[in-house]
């Protein structure tokens, strides 16, 4: 192969590497969702008031409230020191229920209330926030075993 | 004591895959054969030590045993036997324990097989298995054991996740495994090539199987969770660019480029370090798949308990294997220095280096997606996901860019192909691409996407039936019998060919699936009473009401709807709510599907108020199940390459 052929591969090689690491990198930054505790959540602040963000935490026993006949719900989010209003709208997943850890999508509006549409957990029971995961999960399941011992 | 001999036996195991490691190379060093015949026999212990740690585990989850912690989080007394069986690998430490039984297997295997065939790199091979062996039962022993037990012990377990239940994730997990444990033997030989200074063809010949199983193995693996996805978790899709689906992906996409590119090496002895880079690289991406989905290190949904003990061992292991590979790698490159050059930058050869380097792209973009956010949690304590949008903007232009490639690839000539080579496999297919393309538009289709997508298919389809049908007329004209005759001679005298173009066939039909039912999905989320109907697309669906339902271990309620298509009744569907009865008390969706030939109609009842009210998510999905058909037919394809027909060499 002479030397033109070979640097004609490399260029080749490299607009096509470039093109794709552009438009990677182009995509990266707009499809980054960030991901808050609820106390994040409310020192955040008004530039962020209706950007898309992931907020996890623990469904407050008791704030579940469903709009009777429609795909509204409104419940009460906490990270234990800090609790937000959220209203959703839509099919939450079979998981989502009072006193679990859930990870809601949506936007913080108006720095009032966070409006979601997406509850996320779709596989895994084990799912919880990561602060939480943290904290330590093993501790849970030795609870587990201790309530069912006779 | 059931489960005491079987975590004996896994300590022994540890012991006998030391000795394993130690053995081959004394050998070596002595020149004494008995010492490298004590490594065969070491690994072959080793997978009967395995599976008694295994078989322990299942008799403590079929006698019920509770007072086994795994046994308890992972089943109870009413979970049927099957699952029972299943729930081995239903959880953290089991699956672990299951990956090592598969890989002792399959070293045992590989020592047998290729005993008499590779008697110079056999040393080394058993003893890079055997470290393998030692890295995973070293995890099980002191970090994730199975076998510890509760005192006192329990009555009841916990139960299998209730999603688990189910026979496609009975099977999913095992053939992943099969898949990742696989590219262990085409990984040890290639680093037993590199330190035994054998870098001809012999590996690759040698390992040409082994690829080809455990790619297959993996495909299957990666589609059975889609499709497990897609009929359980009731949310009409099948993939989700979730970081453990990704997990599996990208060993799939390496594995895939290294599967084409040993063929250049076969063929023309080029890419020879290029080679060892991607087996490398595929090996060592199905171990962090394993681990990303098992440490919990990512904040996925799938993900597993986190462990820090875990992880720290998991980030050594794996940094051991990468540095010491790589490490191998760059002191013995200098001897792989090749000669052969590329001729030209339209030829077979360069098309294979452009397949090479689009799938490491594509691999490279899903690894930024899915460890991005891990970096960033590190470096500045940020939580972020990187979402879907993401991939299916940056992934869909280089899987159209594959596409074309894997209609190019084949046809093209080596070396150098002239105007006329060019001329004459391709102005046909390019011809029939954009009449395929044109027709595509009048019947409808107008997005760039599923265009593009229709160009693709037609040109690399026409590729593939112009070539059978000019050798099979070759074969025809050349033995003067049929054309029919043709095609079976054809056929014979190029298995290994004609299979992989059935493997093209296979990702065609599931590009269409793929692309059918994402752009053309219809989807509906609803709230009704009984005797409420509701359309979508060209059906009408009523809501005729609930019923209770009853299986062994869960209850629910079933929702009946009847289904029309204008004002004929077409069929009964009965999605379902379940409840398990176990610790859990999991609840789950049944979706209710109903195939027809050009797409599911596809109900998901998600939700049920006390006044009888239901919520229900409608989906109708078309072509979806030819995702399910391609993976068959690239299955088929690979079976026809495994069992080809032995020829003399010429």
């Amino acid at each position: 192969m002479t030397k033109s052929k070979k640097i004609g591969i490399g260029i080749s090689i490299l607009i096509i590497a470039g093109a794709i690491g552009y438009l990677a990198l182009g995509n990266f930054g707009e499809n980054l969702i960030y991901f808050y505790t609820p106390s994040e959540v409310r020192s955040l602040s008004p530039d962020y008031y209706g950007k898309k963000v992931r907020v996890g935490g623990m469904v407050v026993n008791g704030s579940l409230k469903v709009v009777p006949n429609t795909l509204r719900m409104n419940f009460e989010l906490t990270d234990g020191a800090e609790t937000i209003p959220v209203t959703f709208e839509g099919v939450p997943p079979d998981l989502f229920k009072e006193g679990t850890g859930a990870v809601v999508e949506g936007y913080w509006d108006s720095g009032n209330v966070f409006k979601s549409n997406m509850i996320m957990a779709k596989h895994s029971e084990d799912y919880m926030p990561i602060e939480m995961k943290r904290a330590g999960v093993e501790m849970p399941k030795k609870d587990m075993i201790k309530s069912l011992q006779p | 004591m059931i489960i005491e001999i079987g975590y004996f036996a896994v300590i022994a195991a540890l012991v006998v895959s030391i000795a394993g490691i130690l053995a081959p190379l004394i050998g070596l060093k002595t020149g004494n054969p008995a010492w490298i015949r004590a490594g065969r026999q070491a690994v072959t212990a080793n997978f009967i030590l395995i599976s008694l740690g295994c078989g322990s585990l299942i008799y403590s989850f079929l006698l019920r045993d509770f007072s086994v912690k795994y046994v308890v989080m992972n089943s109870n007394s009413r979970l049927p036997v099957f699952y029972t069986v299943a729930a081995l690998w239903g959880g953290h430490e089991g699956s672990l324990l299951f990956w090592a039984w598969i890989l002792a297997a399959f070293a045992t295997l590989a020592a047998w097989i290729h005993w008499k065939s590779h008697p110079e790199t056999m040393p080394y091979l058993l003893a890079i298995e055997s470290s393998l062996t030692v890295g995973f039962l070293a995890l099980i022993i002191f970090l994730s054991s199975p076998f510890e037990r509760v005192f006192p012990a329990l009555a009841e377990g916990m139960d299998l996740n209730p999603l688990l239940q189910d026979p496609g994730m009975v099977f999913h997990p095992p053939f992943l495994y099969l898949g990742y444990v696989g590219f262990s033997i085409p990984f040890s030989f290639a680093l037993a090539a590199l330190l035994s200074g054998r870098l001809g063809e012999e590996w690759i010949r040698a390992t040409h199987r082994w690829t080809l199983f455990s790619w297959i193995m993996l495909t299957f693996g990666i589609i059975m969770g889609g499709y497990w996805a897609y009929y359980e978790l009731g949310w009409g899709g099948y993939w989700a660019w979730d970081p453990v689906e990704n997990a599996s992906f990208m060993p799939w996409l390496v594995g895939t480029a290294f599967l084409h590119s040993v063929m250049v090496q076969e063929k023309r002895k080029m890419f020879k370090v290029w080679n060892l880079f991607l087996i490398i690289v595929t090996f060592s991406l199905s171990l962090l798949g394993t681990f990303l989905v098992r440490s919990g290190i990512l904040s996925s949904v799938h993900a597993f308990a986190n462990d820090p003990g875990r992880g720290v061992y998991i980030l050594i292991f794996m940094s051991t294997v990468l540095i010491l590979s790589f490490g191998i790698l760059i002191i013995r490159s200098n001897k792989l220095k090749v000669k052969i050059e590329m001729d030209s930058v339209i030829s077979r050869e360069s098309a294979y280096l452009f397949n090479n380097l689009f799938f490491l792209i594509a691999t490279a973009t899903v690894f930024l997606g899915t460890l991005y956010p891990l970096l960033v949690d590190t470096l500045y304590g940020t939580k972020v996901t990187v979402g879907a949008p993401y991939y299916n903007k940056v992934f869909l232009p280089i899987v159209l860019i594959i596409l074309i490639l894997m209609g190019i690839a084949p046809m093209i000539a080596w070396r150098k192909a002239s105007m006329e080579n060019l001329r004459k496999n391709f102005l046909v297919p390019v011809i029939a691409a954009l009449a395929g393309t044109v027709i595509s538009a009048i019947i409808g289709i107008r997005q760039i996407y599923p265009l593009a997508a229709a160009f693709i298919v037609f040109f690399v389809a026409a590729t593939i039936i112009s070539d059978l049908y000019k050798n099979s007329s070759y074969w025809a004209s050349h033995s003067g019998t049929s054309l029919l005759t043709g095609i079976w001679k054809a056929w014979y005298h190029n298995q290994r060919r004609y299979g992989g173009l059935v493997t093209h066939i296979g990702v065609l039909v599931m590009i269409l699936g793929i692309i059918g039912s994402s752009a053309y999905k219809l989807e509906k989320t609803i709230i009704l009473k009984p005797g409420d109907e509701f359309s979508l697309g060209h059906y009408s669906y009523k809501f005729q009401g609930l019923q209770d339902v009853q299986g062994i271990n869960w209850e629910g309620a079933e929702a009946l709807f009847n289904v029309y298509e204008g004002n004929n009744f077409i069929a009964e569907m009965r999605p379902q709510k379940r409840r398990y009865s176990g610790g859990s008390q999991m609840p789950t969706t049944e979706a209710a599907i109903y195939p027809r030939h050009m797409g599911d109609l596809y109900l998901s009842m998600t939700d049920i108020t006390q006044d009888g009210w239901i919520t229900v998510m409608a989906f109708q999905n078309p072509l979806i199940h030819w995702i399910w058909y391609g993976g068959g037919i690239m299955g088929l394809g690979v079976v026809l390459i495994l069992f080809k027909r032995k020829r003399r060499e010429s």
